[in-house]
Parts: C-alpha cells; sequence; structure tokens
C-alpha cells in the first residue's frame, strides 16, 4: 500500500514505538492522526508494517490508515531526508526573492529547484510549499520545526552545515 | 492613529509560557465574569456585540454560540486554528505569544454554550504554537482552571489539541471535524449546520481564533465598547496580515474598516519596491485585488462586500508597479489546483482548467477566447462546488482580470 521500502530502525526507536503503541492501544479512528505524528516523529515515515501496526492499534481497519496517510502532506510514505527542509514558495515569499533561496538550496542538495527532493546522501529533503504564515518574515522557510525567516541565500552553507 | 490595541496589547508583553503573567495582565478576569454573568447572559453578550466571525465567512458567532447554547445533550466547541489562507498569520502570532488567551476564550465559550469538551485544531506547520498552547493547556488542568468545576462554576471542561498535517482544506470547518474524527479532510454537504450536527454529529460551536480571543474583551468591557469601534454594522477590533512590498510587514491591530491606503501608509511604512502602489491582494488567495482607485476603501466585511470583494481572513498581499501579476495569478491557480479536495468534480477540474489556461497565458500562448474561458469556468465553481475552496477560487484571478492589472 506504500513503498516497497521498509523502514531500518534503530534499537532504541524500535523501544520508543512499542511504547507508543501501547499508549495508543484501543483508541479509536480519532487517536489516528495525532498517533501517525507521534509515529513519524520517531521514524521519519510510515513504511506498510508499521502501517498495519497502528491500524491494529488502535483498531480500525488498514484502509483507513491509507487513506489518512495518503490525503494530508505532511504524512510520509516513501523514505524522506533525516531533516526536511519546507521552504515557503507563495505570493509574499516570491516578492521577497526566495528563488534565489530556491536556487542556492537545490544547489547545495543536488536537487530539482522546480520540485524538490531528497538530498544523495539521504541528509536532507527539499519541500517547496504553498503559503508557511510567516509572511512577515519572507523569505521564510522550516528547518524539520524550526521556524527561519528571511533567509538570504548565503545563509544556505551555514544553515545545512550547522545540522548534525 | 490613537486606537489602542486590545487584541494584542499582551503581546510582547507578557512571557507566553507563564500562566501568573497572563493573570497579571488580565488573564482569565473574561471567564471569571461569565461566571458571575452565567451561560445565558454571556451568551447575549456575543449576541449584542455583533461580532462577525474573522476565519473568512463573517457569520454572526452570536447565532451559533445560541444555537449550541440552545441545544441537548453532550456538544462540543472547536477553536479553527488551521489558518493556512495565504498571507495569513495572525492566528499563529495570537497563540505564540498569548497563547492562555485563546485557551481562556474556548472554556469560555464551553461554559456559555453548555459544551464539556472542546478542540483546538492547530495547523500542522504551526509546531511553536502547538507547543506554547500544549505547555498552556496542561499549566491550566494544574490551576483549575480545565476539568471540573472551573472557577465554582459546577461547570466542567476538557481541553484537547490537534494538529493538522498539511492540508489547506481542513480549514473548512466540516473537513475538519472530519479530520478531528481521523479522516481525509472531505467537506461534508451543508446543511445539517455544524450547530445542529458537527464534530462526532453532535451540536458543535466552531469559530475562528481571532473571533474567539475576541469575545474575552466583549465580556469584560461590554458590547456597546464593542460596538463604539469599527463601522456599526461590521464593529470591533481588527487583526490585518500585512504582507508583501511595503517596508515593515507585520501583524496590524486597527478598528475594523481602516482603509488600505493608512494599513500600508501609516503602519506599513508605505510601499516598498518601485515604490508605487499597483495593487494589493485583501483575504489571501481566495480573496480578490483592489487596484489603486480603492485605495481609500475601508477595510472592513459590508463596505468589502459591497463592491464584490470580501475581506476574508484579514490578509493583505501589496505589489508595487514592478511586480509582474500575471506570476502572481500563476501561483494562486497553481495554490487552487494542488489544494482542491477533489471531492466534486466543478471544483476538481475547474481548479486543473483554471491552472492550465493562466500558465498557458504566462507562456505567452494564450488564446483569443481565453478570458471569457475563465469567467464561465469560475461561474460554474462558484455556482456548482460544495465548499468555500472552490466557490473562491476564481475570484482574486478574475477580479485582476477586471482591474487591467495585467
Ligand atoms: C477552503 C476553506 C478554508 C478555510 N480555512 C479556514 C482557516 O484556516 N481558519 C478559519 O478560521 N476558518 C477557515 N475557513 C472558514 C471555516 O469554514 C469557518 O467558517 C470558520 O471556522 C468559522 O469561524 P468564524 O465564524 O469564527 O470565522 C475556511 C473555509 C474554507 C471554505
Ligand atoms: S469545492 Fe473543491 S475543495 Fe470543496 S469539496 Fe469540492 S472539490 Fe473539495
Ligand atoms: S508567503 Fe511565504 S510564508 Fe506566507
Amino acid at each position: 500500500m506504500t513503498s516497497d521500502q521498509t523502514l531500518a530502525l534503530e534499537p532504541d526507536q524500535e523501544r520508543a514505538l512499542q511504547t507508543l503503541m501501547r499508549r495508543y492501544r484501543g483508541r479509536g479512528q480519532s487517536a489516528l492522526l495525532p498517533m501517525l505524528h507521534e509515529v513519524q516523529a520517531i521514524t521519519g515515515w510510515v513504511d506498510e508494517p508499521t502501517a498495519r501496526a497502528v491500524a491494529h492499534t488502535l483498531g480500525i481497519p488498514e484502509i483507513e490508515v491509507h487513506n489518512v496517510l495518503t490525503f494530508y502532506t505532511l504524512f510520509y510514505t516513501e523514505p524522506v531526508g533525516k531533516r526536511v527542509i519546507r521552504v515557503c514558495n507563495d505570493i509574499a515569499c516570491v516578492l521577497a526573492g526566495n528563488g534565489e533561496l530556491i536556487q542556492r538550496l537545490a544547489e547545495e542538495l543536488g536537487v530539482d529547484p522546480e520540485t524538490g527532493g531528497t538530498s544523495a546522501d539521504s541528509r536532507f529533503t527539499l519541500e517547496l510549499h504553498p503559503c508557511l504564515g510567516h509572511c512577515e518574515r519572507a523569505p521564510f522557510l522550516m528547518l524539520d520545526e524550526e521556524p527561519m525567516g528571511p533567509v538570504a541565500p548565503d545563509q544556505v552553507p551555514d544553515l545545512l552545515g550547522g545540522v548534525s | 492613529m490613537n486606537y489602542e490595541p486590545v487584541l494584542t496589547a499582551r503581546i510582547g508583553v507578557v512571557d507566553p509560557a507563564c500562566l501568573h503573567d497572563y493573570e497579571a495582565h488580565g488573564g482569565f478576569q473574561a471567564l471569571a465574569r461569565a461566571v458571575e454573568l452565567g451561560p445565558d447572559r454571556t451568551v447575549a453578550q456575543v449576541e449584542a456585540a455583533k461580532l462577525l466571525g474573522r476565519g473568512g465567512a463573517a457569520f454572526p458567532a452570536g447565532i451559533k454560540w445560541r444555537a449550541v447554547h440552545n441545544a441537548e445533550g453532550p456538544k462540543f466547541v472547536v477553536a479553527n486554528a488551521d489558518e493556512s489562507e495565504p498571507g495569513t498569520f495572525k492566528d499563529r502570532i495570537l497563540m505564540e505569544k498569548d497563547p492562555y488567551a485563546l485557551i481562556e476564550a474556548v472554556i469560555l465559550a464551553g461554559y456559555a454554550t453548555g459544551a464539556g469538551k472542546g478542540f483546538i485544531y492547530v495547523r500542522g506547520e504551526y509546531p511553536r504554537a502547538y507547543q506554547r498552547l500544549r505547555q498552556a493547556v496542561a499549566r491550566c488542568y494544574e490551576a483549575g482552571y480545565l476539568g471540573k468545576d472551573i472557577l465554582g462554576s459546577g461547570h466542567e471542561f476538557h481541553l484537547e489539541l490537534r494538529r493538522g498535517a498539511g492540508a489547506y482544506i481542513c480549514g473548512e470547518e466540516t473537513a475538519l471535524f472530519e479530520s478531528i474524527e481521523g479522516k481525509r479532510g472531505y467537506p461534508r454537504l451543508k446543511p445539517p449546520f455544524p450547530t445542529e450536527a458537527g464534530l462526532f454529529g453532535r451540536p458543535t460551536l466552531i469559530n475562528n481564533v481571532e473571533s474567539l480571543v475576541s469575545v474575552l474583551p466583549i465580556v469584560l468591557r461590554g458590547p456597546d465598547w464593542f460596538n463604539s469601534i469599527g463601522p456599526a454594522n461590521s464593529p470591533g477590533p481588527k487583526l490585518y496580515s500585512l504582507s508583501g512590498r511595503v517596508r515593515k510587514p507585520g501583524l496590524v491591530e486597527a478598528p475594523m474598516g481602516v482603509t488600505l491606503r493608512e494599513l500600508i501608509e501609516a503602519h506599513g511604512g508605505g510601499v516598498s519596491g518601485s515604490g508605487e502602489f499597483q495593487a494589493a491582494l485583501v483575504g489571501g488567495a481566495a480573496g480578490t485585488f483592489l487596484g489603486p482607485d480603492q485605495l481609500d476603501t475601508p477595510l472592513d466585511f459590508h463596505s468589502l462586500a459591497k463592491m464584490g470583494a470580501a475581506l476574508g481572513s484579514g490578509a493583505v498581499i501589496v505589489f508595487d508597479t514592478s511586480v509582474d501579476m500575471m506570476q502572481v495569478l500563476e501561483r494562486i491557480a497553481a495554490f487552487f489546483a494542488h489544494e482542491s479536495c477533489g471531492k466534486c468534480y466543478p471544483c476538481q477540474l475547474g481548479t486543473m482548467r483554471q491552472r492550465d489556461i493562466i500558465q498557458r497565458m504566462v507562456a505567452g500562448q494564450g488564446r483569443p477566447g481565453d478570458l471569457q474561458l475563465l469567467r464561465d469556468i469560475g461561474q460554474t465553481m462558484r455556482d456548482a462546488s460544495i465548499c468555500g475552496l472552490g466557490q473562491t477560487a476564481s475570484s482574486a484571478i478574475l477580479s485582476a482580470f477586471e482591474l487591467q492589472l495585467t
């Protein structure tokens, strides 16, 4: 139902996931989005066995998990980089000259500036995003959960280099 | 200009993490006042204030509060904090900088309507707002503002936070309910309206963050105070998200009905770029463009509606004369084609065709009947779409052609 690939988890990730599953046991469909957010915080993306385990844990049909995973853009059914950069590509950020910023990010990561993508070393995924609700700080991006803006193109190497 | 901010008065003044600081700056006094008044008279205050919803549709809040107050059985209060309208950031700043205010307002709404449970649905891309709220909710439970017998009223109220997951459509109220229920965010057919059958099929009060926060000073200062600000049919203080080509973009609190000129000149420090105003997009992607002849338009719900425009979320994006407006229209068209949920054909197909036509115009391959085609598509989407997304997906684009911005 999702990618053919499966997650390769470290033992501590496995343990965290097991603890999470116990906490969500039997909580039903309304707990699906909160649970998927928490799963992804551990695993980065959701593979098919994990999606099945989520369905089983909550006590809901697998198809419901699939429906939700494929509808919401913040959930991933394919591998993503260790860190996700969401760069805003909407009106105010375009007006603030985000083109150069996106160009620079894409160059450094070796991905297509039109579509974004994951760097060859899997450290970063670059995504072009509709308005991120920080237009007063354009051009704006989010590095995982960290808001940054305005960001100048020559800050990009530091931004990528400073990330472990 | 001697307007004293109310909704944003605590922003930058209080420590958003500190409940005591919130209390020291007037926090939880509105809730205490509501408990003195009792539920019925609290709802009456909201009705008398003539508060119009700040989430985009400008529906009278009092009507919804009364309907849910009158409903029987279990019911819910939901804060719509999904803020995803391009150009809008007011709710995020309220939540990040003054999170307790939203929580107090939701508790107050629960008390007034008799709901035992509330949800705040926070946009997935707003992790900081979510964290601040989460911490604040925990503090409110410890301090007894949430849980049993709130402020000695006998009312029990619980509050749960939810995160969205990257879908513009989930800001639409019924899609938001679906999302809380753990499903895809497909809008429901209305009626039934949320006040009759909303979240989990129960009577539900859903309001925008700013609408809810506006209720606090209404209860504290009274509806007459609220009605003394702004135009009589669209009263109160209003938050405007000002961005684009202005020298000082940012959140502006002003009396409802501030003019576009005043907003840009007095609050935004004037037009940047070429320095010359070309247009402003009011209400975000679902809004409409205003041109140089409309700079003195009061930005309130009724004045804009009269000219076929809309205030929407209160987003104002400014364009100077150096901006190529076709590029802007291309972004807007792409946005709707991407965000249409696909539940109904007029919108699913219409937003795609609209995008294709704009794209070929940008590429210099426009065809003679293209503008008429865009109008026809817009008409179909307005008339036949299930929800507001499809109904407004053509408004900005058509208004740009109307103003001959392209
Ligand atoms: C496509 C679409 C997106 C919407 N997004 C939001 C939103 O992000 N925030 C919001 O408060 N209302 C949004 N709304 C409006 C809600 O459906 C609803 O009218 C609002 O939450 C009611 O609150 P209010 O009366 O306080 O404005 C949206 C509507 C549509 C059609
Ligand atoms: S109008 Fe568009 S967004 Fe709304 S239900 Fe129809 S397809 Fe979905
Ligand atoms: S347009 Fe980039 S954050 Fe709003």
